[in-house]
């Protein structure tokens, strides 16, 4: 196809979508609809990820150690702990910290008085994070072997394992869910999309009937199509960026309500990356609607 | 060697549940170049059938139409468009855009084909001349009477200089004065050399026609006569 023939058939696209506007707008609506449909579901994704992720780092474990135990012993399962592939960090508590920290408790003056730095009861302490926590218990058996016995108080793990486990299942369940019901909606969406261009497509048929009929080409039948195809797509995706810019202002305030400190921030996210998130929306939008409209004319052009 | 030479065509449609319909039954005509035939029969005889093949539309299930030597039945998808351009059809419901006017209903025949935008306004002017419509070109077809719009029609068929017009119940949906006109019309056509072919229920102007005849009933030609009369 010549340069020259493809500007002249787009611009029948461009054409086309204009003289069919009401139609047009009806498609570029109900595509919105659906890119929102999508987002949500992919943003409803991030905050279920970072929120369990939250939750992970969290979980962890402290070992408490006797007054007994020397400095020896302590820095000699500090080691043996740190070279597990499966422990993130080892933090060692010294008794001042433990001090220090207990004087930051948000509690009041006359229990904070009970312990003072001179006569300070509190254990030294190694506290382990682990990159997965799945990973606990197997810790937690390493450091309850006889051999450390002598110096280990007790292991704040065993105590919490129940609820740790619980909120690891939680965890879990929430994350499948919700890439489940992502993609359910997420194939609804399209088929919603594919359907509407089907339908704009038809209400054209006659068109495209006396098209065939006067010895039009596949091509010149077909891109100005394509081309009204991306145009909803483009139309949808400002669309969906203008109404999902709004909508999380409105949300976000919610959301870091119930999340606290989890929270993505979401709105900051959002307007840092917006120029990055149009783009997204543009090419996701556009690239579903050419697609669809592909899909769509082929039956009209059997012969 | 004739210049439309139609051999053995048969078109068998088999419908789910329904079993096999024969709309053509092995239909066999030749037409020589210039000629001007009236295609007759009953509903159902298989002439829009025939039409539909001549177009290609569809494809036969056996037998070919060859149209100065080369089988059309064969042709490849991508061939197509160029051989629908060399074949005017006319039908009994116009089928114009009704959101373009007169002069661009007939301009897009030649837009589809990459025509200069120079050339597309002098063709146009000057097949509008032909049918006597200089004067509507800026009206949209709902403005124009059936008459008229078969016209535009035509119009269109012509554009491209067809050496072959077909004709599918052009008066069907026209009164007598306006019928007459239109067969005026592809007479005139007829007489610069293309062929044209005009199925028609329409026995008075059969009979005033005067041409070559050939009646089909059920999927098959019946007879084919030089000066023929409408019997069916």
């Amino acid at each position: 196809m010549k340069m020259h023939s493809f500007r002249t058939i787009s611009k029948l696209g461009f054409t086309n979508f204009w003289r069919n506007r009401w139609l047009s707008l009806a498609a570029i609506l109900i595509m919105s609809l659906t890119l929102i449909i999508i987002s949500v579901f992919v943003i409803f994704n991030l905050v279920i990820d970072t929120t369990t992720k939250a939750i992970k780092e969290k979980i962890d474990l402290a070992v408490y150690f006797n007054d007994e135990a020397t400095e020896l012993q302590i820095a000699e399962l500090h080691d043996q702990i740190i070279s597990r592939g499966d422990v993130k960090s080892v933090e060692y508590v010294t008794k001042e910290e433990a001090f220090r920290r207990w004087q930051n408790l948000k509690t009041s003056d006359k229990i904070k008085n009970l312990i003072s730095a001179q006569d300070n009861p509190l254990p030294r302490s190694l506290e382990i994070k682990t990159s997965d926590p799945e990973r606990l218990d197997s810790i937690a058996n390493f450091v309850a072997l006889d051999q450390f016995k002598p110096i280990v108080r007790s292991i704040s793990y065993q105590k919490n394992k129940e609820i740790i486990q619980k909120l690891i299942n939680i965890t879990k369940f929430s994350t499948r869910i919700g890439w489940a019901f992502s993609i359910i909606f997420i194939a609804i969406a399209v088929l919603v999309i594919l359907n509407t261009i089907r339908l704009t497509i038809f209400t054209r048929k006659d068109e495209i009937e006396i098209m065939r009929l006067v010895g039009a080409s596949d091509s010149f039948i077909r891109v100005p199509f394509l081309v009204e195809g991306a145009l909803y797509g483009i139309f949808a995706a400002i669309l969906t960026v203008i109404i999902m810019g709004i909508g999380l202002n409105l949300v976000a305030p919610l959301i870091s309500r119930y999340l606290g400190e989890v929270s993505l921030n979401l709105q900051t996210f959002y307007w840092h990356y917006l120029w990055l998130i149009i783009i997204i929306e543009l090419f996701l939008g556009v690239f579903i609607s050419t697609i669809c409209s592909l899909i769509s004319i082929r039956r009209h052009l059997k012969f | 060697m004739a210049f439309i030479d139609v051999v053995n065509l048969t078109k068998i449609y088999d419908i789910p549940k329904k079993g096999k319909i024969t709309a053509l039954g092995g239909v066999n005509i030749k037409i020589d170049r210039g000629e001007f035939i009236s295609l007759v029969g009953p509903s159902g005889a298989g002439k829009s059938t025939l039409i539909r093949l001549f177009i290609r539309e569809d494809v036969p299930t056996t037998g070919r139409i060859s149209i100065a030597g080369r089988d059309i039945t064969k042709l490849k998808t991508d061939d197509l468009p160029y051989y629908r351009r060399k074949v005017g059809v006319i039908f009994q419901d116009y089928k114009l855009l009704p959101q373009k006017t007169v002069y661009e209903n007939i301009a897009f025949a030649l837009e589809v084909c990459d025509v200069p935008a120079k050339e597309i306004r002098e063709k146009v002017i000057k097949i509008l001349a032909l049918v006597g419509l200089s004067a509507r070109m800026e009206n949209y077809p709902h403005e124009l009477s059936g008459g008229e719009q078969q016209r535009v029609a035509i119009a269109r068929s012509l554009v491209h200089s067809p050496q072959i017009v077909i004709a599918d119940e052009p008066t069907g949906n026209l009164d007598p004065v306006n019928s007459k006109e239109i067969i005026d019309l592809l007479l005139r056509i007829n007489r610069a050399g293309a062929v044209v072919i005009l199925a028609t229920h329409n026995a008075e102007i059969v009979n005033n026609l005067r041409r070559r005849v050939i009646s089909m009933r059920g999927g098959k030609v019946v007879s084919d006569s030089k000066i023929g009369r409408y019997k069916i």
